[in-house]
């Protein structure tokens, strides 16, 4: 597929979005009731599953667990179905070896660890479809299955990728974008106090063109924060609606 | 942020079909691009215009097939839909996808593309089951019919398909949105438009041959291409080799070479480049094609032929000598077809009868002996016998011997002086109309009652120079277009100050204007030997930014400050300004002043109004102005050679005589150091523009690199050299300049061939992208200097015009608004590519017309008995067949056998006249003998004087060629010296002064193949005054003169 122009001359990106616009988000808080967290979300047409337990007693060997503060266990993995050609191994696999270990950092700087040592919290995130931004997906899921277990944050924890084209920063990549081999940043955000949780960027970047990628990326994470708080105040509204009968 | 419905497709891909999911978002905001939009669309970037009868939509079926006559420039308000725009860019590729997208982004033409996918209203989903064709002409139907809504009825819409059954059902859905087929559209809205028609027609009869085609054939005269995928993982991986294949023009039939590029040679230890033998070998790619080829066996090598050949479509079938094999190789796939618009000749009568009974497929001979024949579909073929015909090629499959392609435009007669120039701009895709209106509307208007003015607010913003400054400009006589002007002064403590002023060409011509548009796709000035086509309109050119003496203009100045005594640069700026240039002086009379020629004054048209006292002062002053000028320059140039050491000086200081002599004059034997005086500060501007542009930016800089020659190209220099005994040391620039300079024989041509082989070793030099190259790149071999732009003649370069805009964004104290219309990186880089190849052509076409002149000048001269076609000529290589021969009077290069087309070689007789006799040549590398089997032997060597008779060889299809034939082995003795003795009259010498120059004149030409020096020294070269074709026309007049006064003495 040589020669598709990703970004035409009217600023039209392939799937009709502008360079700064996101994708469509939807998400539900909720939707496991034997987990104590749980949040599906969908980024387009990337969507993910993520679960929270605990906080909890510690599992496993105590040895590397820290003493002053909780214990934050990742798992990512991808569903079989999840990409065009079926997918051999879940997880284990080094790249997600390594997402999982991306999302621990996030969320150990996010999560108010200290008020809960000795103990573990576990998060789990499944891609269901993969179109691009899986990361993000799983943070932003991670964040929304975390705010349903009610486990203590400084902030949400939003994140977005950005790239640069031709000149210009595009949000928010989806899977062909994304495989035509530009830079590609991945951004997660405590938007409120303009925290950096991770940043990601893989490939070679030129650093004069660094500041309006991580700008987009910026500005993509607090359009994402709205959106997700929008989800978490509605789930609230229905909760309450719920208890208040 | 509006985001609506998400849409599924679903897509296979090419061998495992895999299904792909993509989101597609619709949205209400896609602008609609017309100026006669009411609703709220945004309005940037082109728009349609409003005074159109109607809007044209073509279907994806008409913009694939007929996109050549949607660029007519007369078709308006052409809407081509997304759908239409991606159809073509799956089924055509990028190349036509790419024609398709400069159209729209051309400012002149009314078109533009609507994103009719992307709209809410417009887009209509693909249905189960429904063909994709169906689905583009639905959608495209829908999208027009939204259009017509959109302007609330106001503007009809004509949808112009080739579907019959669309025409059908969809004509009368909607009223005011016609559909109607294309040919039925041209009919009836440009029933006038004669060209289109014929394009159409032909268009339309060869894509009915490539069906019927497609349909008869199953034997195949070529294998079939390997696919894209295969053909990149083979490059990969080594199998394959890519490169840019050259067809050699001599042996256009069988010998064609890959030049290598791209990663995969280093790795194989390819010197050389490879081979392809024979047209099967070939397999369809076309001269300047990206081809990937496949090495055959080391057992299948061939060697290069090292003889001379004719362009006979034979094959010689003895007595080919092949030198060392060399890599060889066969195509297996083109991977970017470089096909262009071709110049053809039709076959004339009695040959087309020979061809036969179809009458409707005809071969045409292109003009360029590197393309192969093309077969037309035409019933016009009566008619444009005698006509240079466009052509272009269509398809080439492999069941056909030749390429298809559809005639286009007709050029001129066949040996018609304008026609043939025609051929030429075409062959080197140079196009050069008049300026349109809108770029006229474009201009400042300029009458002679009301001369253009210095308008009060730039006085504020720009320097003035007007009162503190004496600046001068010196010239070429009768040049118009000055764009460089010079000043110098002493400052209160003592410093000098110099100072390199040129046009501001950028004030006039603002970015992305239609000027702008027009200036960037020319990329230059076009010199022809009869005339020149300007890169801006006239009333820029030769008025408003030429500095002229005694008016106000503004200017870019680069300014330094020099220390008194050591002349050392202690500080540089660079600003706008204004000023006005006091005089206007030609070299030889800056030359005469600095001589201290008392009798130059009195050329000066600029001093002669004064009264004697104020006259004496100010020529003072100008004198000594021009004198610090040239000491300034000694000393930069004396550092520039000692630090750096540059330069084949003598090749320049030639150059710079031809230029200088411009012809009409007959003057100066001596290159005067004028020259050298402002070629130094032109390069000193814009070496110190250079270094401005790339520290401000660094990756988006327009810079000239000269890339170190490759030794290997200097083998035969070294070989020549040391045939006379002179060691060419080329490890470095310096070396090699010096040894050249040694390598001075008693025959003042042996240096001058030497010094052109030098110059043909060397690559070109390049405009480049700082972003794209690594620092160490960035120097220039011939000037030895660490960074070199081009800064000095914006009126006749576009890459000084970037510059330009470079340097005032980079100066300018509110960068923001001036930076916005530089170039990045990327299409900078694109765009200094297009500068280049455009310069290539200058250079090509400049050539060409050179040698079309020469030809017209021989046409009509008897060889037999003119003496004007026998002249003297020297051996510079020796070949199997025979030798290549340098006519410095006509300063013509040349091919001479020694063996002709019967196999007999050439004799010589007693009194060392030659004739043809049957025998055997001996090659050896510095001579050549002939070995009749009566009669003596014939031994040339290397530098040999030998007398030519020079000739015409006329061909139908192609350019005249000058042949050239020994008649006698030793130094013609030019007939006009014994009538000179007989007839002391000046006019002989006048013959002699002319045929000098037009010699040299002639030699710099040749050297502009491959002469980068002689570009540097471009920026006095200007305008041509007299032009070679007028002095081969004086040197006829004068011929017939003495004939006559021969006959009467």
């Amino acid at each position: 597929m040589a020669g598709l122009e990703l970004l035409s001359e009217q600023g039209f990106r392939l799937d009709g979005r502008r360079a700064g616009e996101l994708r469509q988000l939807r998400a539900r808080m909720g939707v496991f009731a034997q987990a104590d967290g749980s949040a599906y979300l969908e980024q387009g047409n990337t969507k993910a599953l993520a679960v929270v337990y605990g906080p909890h007693e510690l599992r496993g060997s105590r040895g590397k667990a820290p003493h002053a503060q909780a214990l934050v266990n990742c798992q990512y993995s991808m569903a079989t179905f999840s990409t065009a050609e079926r997918k051999r191994r879940p997880h284990g696999d080094r790249a997600s070896a390594e997402m999982s270990l991306h999302l621990k950092q996030t969320f150990e700087a996010a999560l108010l660890t200290r008020l809960f040592p000795r103990s573990q919290i576990d998060i789990y995130v499944q891609i269901l479809q993969a179109d691009g931004g899986n990361y993000c997906a799983a943070v932003n899921a991670a964040t929304l299955a975390l705010l349903d277990a009610g486990i203590p944050m400084r902030d949400y924890v939003c994140a977005c990728s950005a790239g640069f084209l031709e000149d210009t920063a595009l949000a928010d990549l989806n899977y062909v974008e994304e495989a035509a081999g530009g830079p590609q940043l991945a951004l997660a955000l405590l938007p409120q106090a303009q925290h950096i949780a991770l940043l990601e960027l893989n490939a070679r970047l030129h650093q004069d063109h660094l500041p309006r990628v991580l700008d987009a990326a910026t500005q993509a994470c607090r359009h994402l924060h709205a959106l997700l708080d929008r989800v978490v105040r509605e789930h609230l509204r229905d909760a309450a609606a719920l208890l208040g009968k | 942020m509006q985001r609506t419905e998400k849409v599924l497709q679903l897509r296979g891909q090419q061998g495992r079909s895999v299904r792909v999911v993509r989101e597609h978002y619709l949205r209400p905001d896609v602008p609609c691009g017309s100026a006669l939009c009411q609703a709220a669309c945004p309005r940037d970037g082109k728009l349609l215009s409003d005074d159109v009868t109607h809007y044209i939509v073509p279907d994806w079926k008409v913009v694939q097939d007929y996109l050549e006559i949607l660029e007519f420039p007369e078709l308006k308000g052409i809407v081509f839909m997304q759908t239409a725009c991606q159809a073509m860019q799956h089924q055509r590729g990028r190349r036509q996808y790419n024609k398709l997208r400069n159209l729209l982004r051309d400012a002149r033409h009314d078109c533009i593309m609507f994103f009719n996918e992307f709209q809410m209203l417009s887009y209509l989903p693909r249905e189960r089951g429904e063909s994709l064709e169906k689905w583009q002409t639905r959608s495209i139907y829908n999208a027009s019919v939204w259009y017509y809504n959109h302007f609330l009825g106001r503007m009809p819409i004509v949808m112009v398909t080739d579907d019959e059954e669309s025409v059908q059902q969809l004509g009368s859905e909607t009223e005011g949105v016609f559909v109607i087929s294309f040919k039925n559209y041209l009919d009836n809205f440009w029933p006038d438009l004669k060209a289109a028609h014929e394009l159409f027609d032909s268009i339309l009869q060869s894509r009915h041959e490539r069906e019927s085609e497609s349909q008869e054939h199953s034997g195949k005269e070529y294998p079939e291409h390997v696919p894209t995928e295969s053909l990149e993982a083979g490059i990969k991986s080594g199998r394959y080799i890519q490169g840019v294949l050259n067809v050699n023009k001599h042996r256009a039939q069988v010998e064609a070479f890959v030049r290598l590029q791209g990663a995969s040679h280093k790795e194989k230890d390819l010197r050389t480049d490879v081979l392809v033998y024979g047209t099967k070998a070939r397999n369809r790619a076309i001269h300047g094609d990206v081809v990937a080829v496949e090495l055959l066996p080391q057992s299948e090598w061939k060697g290069r032929t090292s003889a001379l050949c004719e362009n006979e479509s034979e094959e010689k079938a003895s007595g080919e000598v092949y030198s060392e094999l060399m890599p060889t190789g066969r195509v297996v796939g083109i991977i970017q077809k470089n096909w262009r618009d071709y110049v053809v000749t039709f076959p004339s009568r009695e040959e087309s009868q020979s061809h036969g009974k179809n009458t409707q497929k005809i071969l045409v001979t292109p003009w360029d002996y590197r393309i192969p024949k093309i077969r037309i579909s035409t019933q016009q073929a009566e008619a444009l016998q005698d006509f240079r015909v466009v052509v272009r090629i269509d398809s080439w499959e492999s069941t056909s011997v030749y390429p298809n392609g559809h005639f286009v435009r007709v050029l001129g007669r066949i040996g018609d002086l304008e026609g043939e120039i025609q051929t030429i701009l075409v062959e080197n895709s140079v196009s050069v109309g008049p300026f349109s209106e809108a770029q006229m509307c474009e201009m400042p208007v300029v009458l002679p009652e009301k001369p253009w003015k210095v308008s009060p607010e730039e006085e504020l913003k720009r320097l003035d120079l007007r009162e503190t400054h004496l600046v001068f400009s010196i010239d070429p006589k009768g040049c118009e277009d000055v764009d460089d002007a010079l000043s110098v002064r002493t400052l209160p403590n003592g410093n000098l100050e110099l100072g390199v002023h040129i046009a501001d060409v950028t004030h006039f011509v603002t970015a992305n204007s239609y000027t702008d548009i027009e200036a960037r796709a020319r990329a230059t000035t076009y010199y022809l030997a009869d005339r020149r086509y300007d890169m801006l309109p006239m009333i820029l050119s030769a008025n408003i930014c030429s500095l002229l003496g005694l008016v106000d203009r503004y200017a870019v100045s680069v300014m330094w400050e020099l220390d008194k005594t050591s002349y050392e640069i202690k500080k540089v700026w660079y600003t706008r300004s204004i000023l006005r240039s006091s005089y206007k002086l030609f070299y030889e009379a800056a030359q005469a002043l600095l001589d201290g020629d008392p009798a130059a004054a009195a050329e000066i048209p600029e001093l002669q109004e004064l009264d004697e006292r104020v006259r004496k002062q100010k020529l003072d002053e100008l004198i000594w102005a021009i004198g610090k000028l040239t000491d300034v320059a000694r000393h930069i140039r004396a550092k520039r050679d000692s630090c750096g050491a540059l330069e084949l000086e003598g090749v320049e200081v030639m150059v710079q005589l031809d230029d200088k002599k411009n012809i009409a004059d007959l003057i100066p034997r001596q290159p005067l150091e004028v020259h050298e005086t402002i070629a130094e500060c032109m390069i000193l501007a814009n070496h110190w523009v250079a270094k401005k542009i790339w520290e401000s930016f660094p990756y988006q800089a327009l810079l000239r690199q000269h890339p170190p020659p490759r030794q290997e190209f200097f083998s035969e220099l070294r070989e020549c050299a040391s045939s006379k005994g002179f060691t060419i040391d080329t490890q470095s620039n310096k070396a090699l300049a010096d040894s050249l300079d040694k390598a001075v024989d008693a025959d003042p041509l042996v240096n001058k061939l030497l010094r052109s082989m030098a110059t043909q070793a060397m690559s070109n030099a390049l405009y480049f992208s700082t972003g794209s190259h690594p620092q160490e790149e960035f120097s220039h071999y011939g000037l030895a200097l660490d960074k070199y732009t081009h800064f000095t003649s914006p009126i006749r370069r576009y890459a000084d015009i970037i510059v330009h805009r470079l340097l005032l964004a980079a100066t300018s104290k509110d960068g923001k608004t001036i930076t916005k219309n530089l170039f990045g990186n990327k299409e900078l880089e694109e765009l200094c590519n297009h500068i280049n190849n455009r310069n290539r052509a200058a250079q090509h076409a400049q050539k060409q017309s050179t040698e079309l002149f020469q030809c017209m000048y021989f046409k009509d001269k008897d060889p037999e008995k003119d003496e004007h076609c026998t002249a003297d000529g020297i051996i510079y290589s020796i070949r199997t067949n025979g030798v290549l021969v340098f006519v410095p009077r006509y300063g013509i290069k040349g091919a001479a056998y020694l063996k002709n087309k019967e196999g007999l070689v050439i004799c010589c007789q007693s009194d060392k006249s030659c004739s043809w006799k049957p025998g055997c040549l001996q090659r050896f590398p510095d001579r050549i003998i002939s070995i009749p089997t009566t009669g003596e032997s014939v031994t040339l060597k290397l530098f040999d004087h030998v007398t030519v008779q020079v000739s015409v060889q006329n061909s139908r299809c192609h350019a005249a060629t000058i042949r050239l034939q020994i008649t006698s082995c030793k130094p013609h003795r030019t007939s006009e010296q014994e009538p000179a003795q007989s007839h002391p009259i000046s006019k002989m010498d006048l013959v002699k002064e002319v045929t000098k120059t037009a010699e040299e004149a002639q030699l710099a030409q040749d050297k502009a193949k491959a002469n980068t020096l002689e570009e540097e020294y471009e920026p006095y070269r200007q305008t041509k005054g007299v032009s070679l074709y007028h002095l081969l026309e004086e040197i006829k007049d004068l011929a017939l003169l003495d004939v006559s006064a021969d006959s009467g003495a």
